[in-house]
């Protein structure tokens, strides 16, 4: 039982050493492919007249997840179509999945297959992100969320290879909380919340401000009759023992009279239990996050879902790159209000559902054109949860005022830091 | 010389189902097994950055079989060594925190800090040896709600006291300042004082089993713990110090990924290396020789399978299911030559 | 059925432990099996039964040839051993036990086999529960209970190796009469032994083994001597009586009582002196081993107190028992005296002083050796124990003891040696005793091996004990009645 192991291990020294002499020398006994491969390759390292660019991404979960990493994936087979480009890829870069690698690993690897910019598409992977940009200057860098890149920001790093992209989904929220005042029978939304930090704060306090906004002038109703409740569960998903249970969570809310409950986390929890409760005749409803067709789960009970479109932001930023027109940018881009679920153009959609009365989804087109022309909702007066002055009467919040916002807004329930 | 070619014959007919089983799934998935292995192989060891790769995942799976060699000397099944690198890793993670401010010299720290991992492997090992020992809980499911446990506080600790500032995030803590990493190799990831106490690591367990009253002791407590103890061996002692040896080991491992590997607490620190340290040492037979080759193909297999889904588009788990498929394969041949040898006993010669 | 066995040979690496032996038992006999420890017995006994197959030679039943694989497929011919060493399951409970291997569908009858059990228990006169765990068992019960499950399960061809050594002379009367109907109904017999007297009065025909090959065969009446000379090739006789010189009491029991959940033993005084052997004698499960275990600190004493050497160990662990130079020597070797997997050498190890934190292999593998070979023991230094045949087995458990003992318990000394090796034992024994001044106090189920080594006896009889008895005031005749009660207060009276 003992020698094989000296066999199995001569054999692999051997393997390698083959190997190695192969990489250098040009006898190459691999099969085809890898030949072909190797060929692209070396074009790819010697300037060519028209190369092919190759860009790498790595997804911090599955690139089928329905959720966060599939947008991303799916944008860059976007950018494959339309730019001619090649993506390499990696899936589940997380220390769980890939236990024994860092994201910075992964990337040089993606770097040796002759990828010239690499995109880490979670703020888990933000120190790996700076640290490979600083590590290789000749890469471009694109983190996906993250300030760094913010010459305007709190954590500004002045790295030349370095961009930050991210979607205003402020807009997202705020379409997503008129279509829950639009509907609401009690007027009472419950808001199923992850973790808190600036972002997610900054989420859940759009969605009231959309709530309250349709409420007040589409509903005529008074905003001081609206329950708009934040419960954060801890996480981005369910962690039993960690997190709140998210299911626990809906049931409380849809429980004790909320009717609507708008989801911030990544599963699709209280979508499925606004089905379990519909069943049981009750009337209430739910709104999804991230994914285009999260509806689908229960149409029934779907209001429609806030998703990103990731597709138009890469294609600029890589078509820069390609070019040699690179800046190191931080982009928050907006939806492109001529249509917001324009593939080609918009960073941000809001795809209805079918749970969506006419009468409501009206309303909700028409809160879209009012924003689209302009209408402001970051503006005060408005006031932080604990009542101290965040806008004076008729001053438009910053991006960095947005960006950072430090409590929920007053007239929303729930904790607005966590506690230690 | 008959039986070693026996052997021989046994182990190769042993690596060879288990590449046909992967091949069989390779194929079933659409993909041609050359060239997955070819790739595996060349991701691995295809140049001198990729071995050092392979040789930094080495370090704490190493570190972990090499504890869980002694907890099987002594018979137990120590699942809980997950748990045991979690709690190394905190205990790492701990010490780093509280003097990454002072104004000691970072090699002190880090020897501190690496030396609190070890305790802190320890003493989560020692805990399932009182359940076990005292509790009447068997190891394998105090083990099993301990790793749970210890999975749990890391999170905790991540979103909670520990967390970065603002932003409680998967990614873990901060990451600790660079002269707080064990000292890499300029142009790799790969510490050679990792290195280092991995190969020490199991040149002790080697000679510990192998050469000293402690483990000969431990191997008949193992075995037969009433003739242990009639033979006078404090049998509970022994199954305490086997646990606490082996949990100190898998502290170690822990305290590796902190200080080499990931230079912050992150959630999943032990990286699944308890798990495949149980794979590796049924695959060797509880050999303690062989657990450096052996775990080096393994952690060689974790990152050439990294190529699968990059070149393949192959999920990666795949070089799972070869590592699974060759300790399964492996037993079976062990059944298989068990019973070739009882027809052919003659041939077998006693040492 | 016939049994032949036809040119069969079987190799242990370069032990030839079975050579060219041709044999034939007839149909509806007792056909006994002798030979010294390391003949091969339980050798060819295993081919017969299925766990060993052989490296040459036939097997036939009624004529035919058969082929077997597995124990079960023995079973399928009706062929069934009870091995030397109990193979069962100690975690289950007896009934579990009965029903393994019971080979029809998957439901199992347990009231049928309960019943089964219980009237076959009763047919040889074991008392066993069903519901006790077998851990739980004497080694003797261990094999009433094997017996019974082969006759359940239909054995035609019953192999008994060695199955004497653990019961008493009543319940071995009942199995030997059982074992004449069971002949008589037409079932084969075969009965491995070394107690020619058992030969006597039990077999139709006599085999006789020696170093793998079939020496010999006999029919009654048989030649005794002639059969010692054939399985030793020389003359073995047992000696005389010898006694040491007694000296200060080593161990001493004040009113002690203890208590198993089957059995009580109270009122326990006694004195035991430097260079005395002390026997007890009883039916199995009377309470002898409680005492000898409470003796060593394995169990621990409901009452009273246990001194050694003038110190009051009452209630200690049996480490500081040991500290005080007090050994205990099991019955169950493999279960509790020798570690399965390891070596010879390594059991050496581990009995000897430990001498520093690094073992000394040289000095190790030399003093393996030296013991190999005053135990004369049939193997090497790195043969593993469960390698070694019984009998050897039970020399490599006596070769642990270190030198220089104040008190040995023993259960069954001799359990499993040929006749030349039980004497050379208690010469070594005795020279223990009168060398190094050690008491010992053991239990057996020969009263003749405990009358003839005994200084003093001690008879159990359900939880009650004698007062010692002088061995040479004593007799055969008078112990077996003791044993059997008569000569005990009855219990009523025995409560104070
Ligand atoms: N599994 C084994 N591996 C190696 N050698 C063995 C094995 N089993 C038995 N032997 C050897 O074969 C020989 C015969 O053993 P066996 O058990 O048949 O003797 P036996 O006649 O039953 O002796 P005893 O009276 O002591 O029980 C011995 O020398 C023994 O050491
Ligand atoms: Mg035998």
């Amino acid at each position: 039982m003992k020698r094989i192991w000296w066999l199995l291990l001569t054999t692999l020294v051997l393997a390698a050493v083959v190997l190695s002499a192969c990489s250098s020398g040009q006898a190459t006994p691999a099969p085809q492919q890898e030949s072909q491969q190797q060929t692209q390759q070396e074009q790819a390292t010697q300037p060519p007249q028209e190369e092919t660019f190759t860009f790498g991404m790595l997804l911090v979960g599955p690139y089928n997840d329905h959720g966060w990493s599939q947008a991303h994936y799916e944008a860059g087979q976007y950018v494959e179509q339309k730019l001619g480009a090649k993506m390499l890829y990696v899936d589940k870069v997380n220390p769980a999945d890939r236990p024994g690698t860092t994201p910075e690993q992964l990337a040089e690897d993606l770097v040796s297959k002759g990828a010239k910019l690499i995109i880490f598409n979670s703020d888990d992977m933000k120190d790996a992100a700076l640290a490979f940009a600083q590590a290789h200057p000749d890469i471009y860098v694109i983190h996906a969320s993250g300030d760094n890149a913010w010459k305007d920001g709190k954590d500004y790093k002045d790295i030349p290879n370095f961009s930050n992209v991210m979607g205003k989904m402020i807009y997202g929220k705020m379409i997503a909380g008129c279509a829950a005042a639009m509907t609401t029978e009690t007027g009472q939304i419950g808001y199923l919340g992850p973790l808190i930090n600036d972002e997610t704060r900054r989420l859940a306090s759009s969605a009231y401000l959309g709530a309250k906004y349709c409420w007040q002038h589409y509903r005529q109703k008074d905003p001081a009759d609206l329950k708009f409740k934040v419960t954060w569960i801890g996480f981005w998903f369910n962690i039993p023992g960690v997190t709140s249970d998210p299911t626990q969570v809906a049931d409380d809310f849809f429980n004790s009279g909320y009717d609507v409950v708008l989801s911030g986390i990544d599963t699709t929890e209280a979508l499925v239990e606004a089905k379990k409760f519909a069943d049981q005749g009750k009337k209430v409803y739910a709104v999804p996050y991230d994914f285009k067709e999260a509806c689908q789960e229960a149409p029934d009970v779907c209001l429609g879902v806030p998703y990103f479109n990731w597709g138009p932001l890469y294609m600029k930023l890589i078509q820069d790159a390609k070019d040699g027109k690179w800046q190191s940018t931080f982009i928050w881009a907006p939806p492109d209000w001529k249509d917001i679920n324009n593939p080609d153009t918009s960073a941000i959609g809001f795809e209805m559902g079918p749970a969506l009365s006419d009468e409501a989804s009206d309303a909700v087109t028409n809160f879209i054109d009012e924003l689209a022309n302009g209408l402001n909702l970051w503006v005060g007066p408005l006031k932080l949860q604990d009542g101290t002055l965040y806008l004076k009467d008729g001053e438009a919040a910053t991006d960095q005022q947005i960006w950072y916002l430090p409590q929920l807004l007053e007239g929303m329930e729930g904790q607005s830091v966590p506690q230690q | 010389m008959k039986p070693r070619w026996e052997n021989l014959a046994f182990a190769t007919a042993a690596v060879f189902v288990a590449l046909a089983f992967t091949s069989l799934v390779l194929v079933t998935a659409g993909a041609s097994p050359f060239e997955a292995y070819w790739y595996m192989l060349k991701g691995s060891l295809g140049s001198w950055s990729k071995i050092s790769d392979v040789l930094v995942a080495w370090v704490p799976l190493l570190l972990a079989t090499a504890g869980l060699l002694i907890t099987f000397a002594a018979g137990l099944w120590n699942i809980g060594v997950e748990g045991q690198i979690v709690l190394g890793g905190i205990f790492t993670t701990w010490v780093l925190r509280l003097l990454q401010d002072s104004t000691l010299s970072p090699a002190f720290i880090l020897i501190l800090a690496i030396a609190a991992g070890a305790l802190g492997g320890a003493l989560w090992a020692a805990l399932a040896g009182v359940l076990k020992v005292f509790g009447g809980v068997n190891e394998i499911f105090g083990g099993l709600g301990l790793d749970f446990v210890a999975v749990a506080l890391t999170l905790w600790l991540i979103f909670g006291p520990w967390k970065r500032p603002g932003i409680g995030s998967m990614s873990g803590t901060e990451p600790f300042p660079k002269e707080l990493w064990l000292p890499t190799i300029p142009g790799s990831r790969l510490s050679l004082w990792a290195l280092f106490i991995g190969l020490v690591s199991i040149a002790i367990v080697y000679f510990l089993l192998s050469g000293t009253y402690f483990g000969l002791k431990l191997k008949a407590v193992g075995k037969n713990p009433r003739a242990a103890y009639l033979l006078g061996i404090p049998t509970t002692r022994y199954l305490m110090m086997a646990f606490v040896l082996s949990g100190l080991f898998a502290g170690l491992a822990g305290a590796v990924q902190v200080t080499a590997v990931y230079h912050r607490l992150i959630p999943a620190i032990s990286s699944g290396y308890g798990w495949l340290g149980l794979m590796v040492s049924m695959l060797i037979n509880f050999q303690p020789a062989w657990a450096a080759p052996v775990t080096f193909f393994f952690a060689a297999l974790n990152i050439g399978s990294i190529q699968l889904p990059i070149v393949l588009k192959l999920d990666s788990s795949l070089s799972g299911v070869l590592q699974g498929a060759l300790v399964l394969s492996f037993l079976l041949m062990g059944g298989v030559r068990q019973r070739w040898l009882k027809k052919h006993q003659q041939e077998a010669s006693d040492d | 059925m016939e049994i032949e066995l036809r040119h069969i040979h079987k190799y242990f690496g370069p032990v030839h432990a079975n050579d060219d032996i041709t044999l034939t038992i007839p149909s509806g006999s007792i056909q006994g099996l002798l030979g010294e420890n390391g003949a091969g017995k339980s050798t060819l006994m295993k081919i017969l039964s299925g766990y060993l197959r052989p490296d040459a030679g036939e097997i036939r039943i009624n004529g035919s040839p058969i082929e077997m694989h597995s124990p079960a497929d023995a079973i399928r011919f009706g062929i069934g051993m009870l091995h030397q060493d109990p193979m069962d399951f100690p975690p289950m409970r007896v009934l579990d036990n009965f029903m393994v291997g019971y080979p029809e569908g998957l439901l199992l009858p347990r009231e049928e086999a309960r019943q089964a059990l219980l009237d076959l228990s009763a047919q040889f006169g074991f008392s066993l529960d069903p519901d006790a765990y077998v851990e739980s068992l004497t080694v003797g019960e261990r094999q009433q209970l094997e017996i019974v499950r082969l006759l359940w399960l239909g054995a035609q061809v019953l192999i008994f190796d060695e199955p004497t050594t653990g019961i008493s002379a009543q319940q071995k009367e009942k199995l030997f009469a059982a074992l004449h109907r069971l002949a008589d109904e037409g079932k084969t017999i075969i009965f491995v032994t070394h107690k020619l007297e058992e030969v006597e009065i039990l077999c139709d025909q006599v085999a006789v083994l020696r170093a793998g090959k079939l020496v010999g065969e006999a029919k009654p009446p048989y030649d005794l001597d002639a059969l010692v000379e054939m399985m030793f090739g020389k003359v073995v006789t047992k000696g005389e009586r010898v006694s040491a010189p007694l000296g200060k009491p080593v161990l001493q029991l004040k009113n002690l009582a203890v208590e198993s959940h089957r059995i009580r033993i109270a009122g326990v005084n006694l004195e035991v002196r430097e260079g005395e052997v002390i026997g007890l004698a009883g039916m199995e499960g009377s309470g002898q081993r409680q005492l000898l275990r409470a003796c060593a600190g394995l169990i621990r004493p409901v009452e009273g107190e246990i001194w050694v050497d003038g110190h009051n160990l009452t209630g200690k662990p049996y480490h500081d028992f040991m500290r005080h130079g007090v050994a205990y020597v099991p019955a169950a070797r493999l279960e509790e005296g020798l570690v399965p997997n390891l070596t010879l050498l390594e059991h050496m190890i581990l009995a000897d002083e430990q001498r520093g934190l690094i073992i000394d292999r040289q000095a190790a593998l030399d003093l393996t050796k030296e013991r190999i070979k005053t135990f004369n023991i049939r193997g090497r230094p790195h043969s593993t124990i469960e390698s070694l045949s019984g009998g050897n087995q039970q020399r490599a458990l006596l070769a642990l003891l270190r030198p220089g003992l104040r008190l040995l318990l023993m259960e069954h000394p001799t359990r499993g040696l040929d006749m030349e090796s039980a004497i050379w034992v208690w010469q070594t024994l005795k020279r223990r005793c009168r060398e190094e001044k050690t008491a010992i106090f053991f239990m057996s189920s020969d009263l003749e091996e405990i009358l003839h080594y005994s200084d003093r006896i001690l008879v159990f009889f359900s939880g009650q004990v004698s007062e010692p008895i002088p061995a040479t005031e004593t007799d055969i005749e008078q112990l077996g009645q003791l044993i059997g009660g008569r000569g005990f207060n009855t219990p009523e009276e025995a409560t104070p």
